[in-house]
């Protein structure tokens, strides 16, 4: 009997064409949970600025209202993801797992550089098919870093970037506002405002603005930083009497196992001698 | 052309679009509230905060429209139009179930090039009794207790199919039975803005602004509508039916 | 009366041509459209109801596309389906039966529909298919047979009310028209039944079903069916049909309407729930045997259902 030793790594691609063949008979792939998604970054004097909103949709659906769109890379590197849920989670993890393995061998602190390439080289690899858009950010021994990588692995290094389907809301934010060697106050107000335009004018963002400021020595994880959609409350309280729900018979078991222990033979008391 | 052709091929013609929002209707014993947000979309962006969906079509009548918003107002304006006539004609305004039966006419005289609207009509009857009319964009139409249209309309549809035609619930032992359409407009009210808050909460394409028309039937106490800032609309016909309108504020983002 | 019966008359063959029916705009308004008559609105200057139609190469095409939520599930406009429908003769007269589901794709776009459309107080026609196309063409047909008593001093044959609707639906063949439907009726002939549906085709019988539960339907109403049924028998029969059919069907469901057509004109016997059908039965009704129609029978025995018949104390 042969067995499958071998396997090759990566993707498996053996559902494609049934898939394919599906939809073309009028069968709607399953929808991926996507990040409609506002995320921004900016430089200022200091270092960097990482802002996303927190909604997650589902098609026209919210799937989350408070779901965290910025992820660890490393200490001092964040990267905030947009596009398919999956893929930016799993791949921001993976590198960052990656960036572990290669501080430990080389025993340095590794550049973002260093983790933009390896996020541009496997998001080229996968030609677009692995949906990440995504904003790099952090502070190293060269400096405050910032990137933007597309989805097919172009990358731009700008002071002041936007990415997902609130970008330009919130670069117009940023384009009329930004300036060179912004005050740490001056810059998460900017993001704040950036991350707003994209909650409040694009249908794919929502909810809260989370923030995160990277300097050469601590990051700052601001998680719902603003929160102005709060819910608001219901008119009517929509409690059921007990016995709304029809049935048919009931009965009722009783759960409570009665035991008796029966003792076959003497504990033995004494301290157990264990030298 | 290069390659003989007369005319460009014509690959995909699309003269619709989907504009989001809902709207909904519940009607009562001698009441009808019709709602609608006030939100209107196109893909991802906010086209407006404020694009009505509900018009006063008479004293006894509303119509709500949803779809396609050339088409919606395209269509009201003829409704409108058609109402004015019956007027003129008839030195009276159009009852509702003739309204409903125009609709009807209206929308199939388009069955094959149909208007993308979804409509809901409310409003009071001739024998003083509130009612719903929704019908499909071709024009099949039934009168109903409520009915929920549009984007979020899944989603709000099974809470009202809950609350007015009281599905899955039981009555308590020995409690007369429930009959939909009997709600008192004090309970009516709170399920129409709980309805839109919480489709603003979980739809993308709902939210901005709230407008209810409630028209209630003549001679009807409307006490109850002080307290929640309703707003009359002068009546063309005074002390007959009258149509008054609530907004409240729906979330944003 | 007659200058009445004259503005409504089509000049000259009863059914309009294509060419006729299709308005380029809908603005001919005649005076008709002015008030008095606006009830049927698009009936034109000729009392013919006149349709606007995309100016392109092939309209129903483009009409498929928009609407026909089979062949594209994402499809913009949808147009509600799915239904049982059943009609059968016997001894008594004609029973009717419907469900009252109305799907569009996936969703239950409503559960309180009227199948059965009121012609007259001496015909009922079924809906199935297309909800407008069948509301619309059935009051229509009522509009002509009212036309036909008018000028001939007597009711119309149910079999020529049948052949009215099917030559109507047959001119706009291929236009895009989804429509099956029983015409039920009592004249001097007796009870008739007709099917008529958007294809042309028009067929006499004692037994039809029509719809995506109409297979369900059959198999209840075949096994059940003689001529020397009694009113009750019959009654049990086309609700039992339906409610298997509402029982197995997703796209079917809801609630039954039962109508009986009888010498004098036909009869509203009911509405049922489906799912009281199940668990406790119609009642105590014409007919009624006593008990639910499911619930009992699958759940008798040993069954995660009936947990006091399950043995415990192995």
């Amino acid at each position: 009997m042969s067995v499958d030793v071998f396997r090759k790594g990566g993707f498996d691609f053996s559902n494609a064409r049934r898939n394919a063949f599906l939809e073309g008979k009028g069968m709607p792939l399953p929808k991926a949970t996507s990040t409609g998604t506002t995320i921004v970054g900016c430089i200022y004097a200091d270092g960097i600025v990482l802002g996303a909103d927190t909604r997650a949709t589902e098609g026209p659906i919210v799937a989350d209202k408070n779901c965290e769109k910025i992820h660890y890379i490393t200490d001092n590197i964040r990267c905030c993801g947009a596009g398919t849920a999956a893929d930016t989670e799993y791949t921001t993890a993976m590198i960052s797992s990656n960036m572990e393995l290669h501080a430990l061998s080389t025993g340095r602190q590794p550049r973002v550089a260093t983790a933009m390439t390896m996020l541009k080289q496997y998001l080229f690899r996968y030609q677009g098919h692995v949906g990440a858009a995504l904003v790099l950010g952090g502070v190293d021994p060269t400096g405050p870093q910032l990137f933007t990588i597309h989805p097919h692995g172009s990358v731009d290094k700008l002071p002041y970037v936007t990415m997902g389907s609130g970008s330009l809301a919130a670069m117009a934010v940023f384009e009329t506002t930004w300036r060179a060697g912004m005050t740490r106050e001056e810059a998460i107000q900017l993001v704040a405002a950036a991350i707003s335009a994209g909650i409040f004018n694009d249908l794919g963002s929502g909810s809260n603005v989370d923030v995160c400021v990277i300097t050469k020595d601590k990051t700052d994880m601001l998680r719902n930083y603003e929160m102005p959609n709060q819910r608001v409350e219901k008119e009517r309280k929509y409690g059921f009497r007990r016995g709304t729900t029809a049935w048919k018979s009931e009965s009722i078991r009783s759960l409570i196992a009665s035991e008796t222990v029966v003792p076959v033979a003497q504990l033995v008391t004494d301290e157990m001698d264990i030298s | 052309m290069a390659d003989g052709h007369q005319h460009p091929i014509e690959h995909r013609f699309n003269p619709y679009a989907e504009n989001g929002g809902t709207v909904l209707a519940i009607a009562g014993a001698d009441f009808a509230v019709i709602a609608g947000d006030t939100r209107q979309t196109e893909g991802y962006s906010i086209q407006t905060r404020y694009a009505p969906k509900v018009f006063k079509l008479t004293d006894r009548a509303v119509l709500a429209v949803n779809g396609f918003q050339a088409d919606c107002s395209e269509f009201v304006k003829r409704v409108m139009q058609r109402i004015e006539w019956y007027r003129h004609a008839h030195s009276k305004q159009m009852p509702l179930k003739a309204i409903a039966r125009m609709i009807q006419t209206m929308l199939y005289g388009k069955r094959f090039f149909p208007y993308y609207t979804y409509n809901i009509l409310g409003g009071i009857e001739e024998d003083g009794t509130g009612a719903v009319y929704s019908f499909d964009p071709v024009g099949s139409y039934e009168r109903e207790a409520c009915r929920a249209a549009g984007a979020a309309s899944s989603l709000i549809q099974p809470f009202l199919d809950n609350q007015i035609y009281f599905k899955n619930q039981t009555p308590a032992p020995g409690a007369a039975p429930f009959v939909p359409g009997n709600l008192p407009i004090d309970v009516v009210l709170p399920i129409v803005i709980d309805s839109f808050t919480s489709a603003t909460e979980r739809h993308i394409e709902v939210g901005d602004g709230l407008e209810m028309f409630v028209v209630v039937a003549k001679g009807r106490d409307v006490s109850q509508l002080a307290s929640l800032n309703a707003e009359e609309i002068p009546a063309t016909n005074p002390g007959e039916e009258r149509v008054f309108i609530v907004r409240r504020e729906l979330k944003k983002d | 009366m007659n200058t009445f019966v004259s503005r409504f008359a089509p000049s000259s063959s009863v059914i309009p041509n294509s060419r006729g029916i299709l308005a380029d705009e809908e603005e001919e308004f005649s005076d008709l459209t002015w008030g008095s008559h606006a009830g049927f609105g698009n009936l034109g200057t000729k009392g013919i109801p006149t349709f606007e139609v995309p100016h392109l190469a092939d309209p129903s095409a483009f009409l498929r596309m928009h609407t026909d939520d089979y062949a594209d599930p994402n499809c913009r406009i949808k147009i509600q389906h799915g239904t049982t429908t059943l009609a059968f003769r016997f001894k008594g007269g004609i029973i009717v039966a419907v469900d009252s589901r109305a799907t569009a794709g996936s969703y239950i776009a409503s559960g309180t529909v009227k199948k059965v459309i009121e012609i007259n107080p001496y015909l009922l026609g079924t809906m199935a298919g297309g909800a407008a196309d069948c509301q619309y063409w059935e009051t229509y047909l009522g509009i002509q047979c009212r036309l036909h008593e008018l000028r001939n001093r007597e009711r119309i044959s149910v079999a020529a009310a049948s052949k009215y609707l099917s030559n109507l639906v047959y001119s706009y063949k291929g236009m895009g028209l989804s429509m099956g439907t029983m015409i039920c009726g009592w004249d001097k002939t007796g009870p008739a039944l007709f099917y008529v549906d958007s294809d042309g085709t028009r067929l006499k019988g004692d037994i039809f079903s029509v719809g995506s539960g109409s297979t369900y339907a059959y198999g209840v109403l075949d096994q059940g069916y003689h001529w020397d049924l009694t009113d009750g028998e019959a009654q049990e029969l086309g609700r039992r049909s339906i409610y298997a059919a509402g029982h197995r069907d997703a796209y079917s469901g809801n609630t039954i309407n039962l109508y009986h057509v009888k010498e004098e004109g036909w009869d509203f016997i009911g509405n049922y729930d489906v799912t009281k059908m199940h668990y406790d039965g119609p009642g105590n009704v014409l007919g009624a045997t006593g008990g639910g129609y499911g619930y009992e029978i699958r759940a008798a025995g040993r069954s995660a259902s009936d947990a006091d018949a399950i043995d415990t104390s192995a």
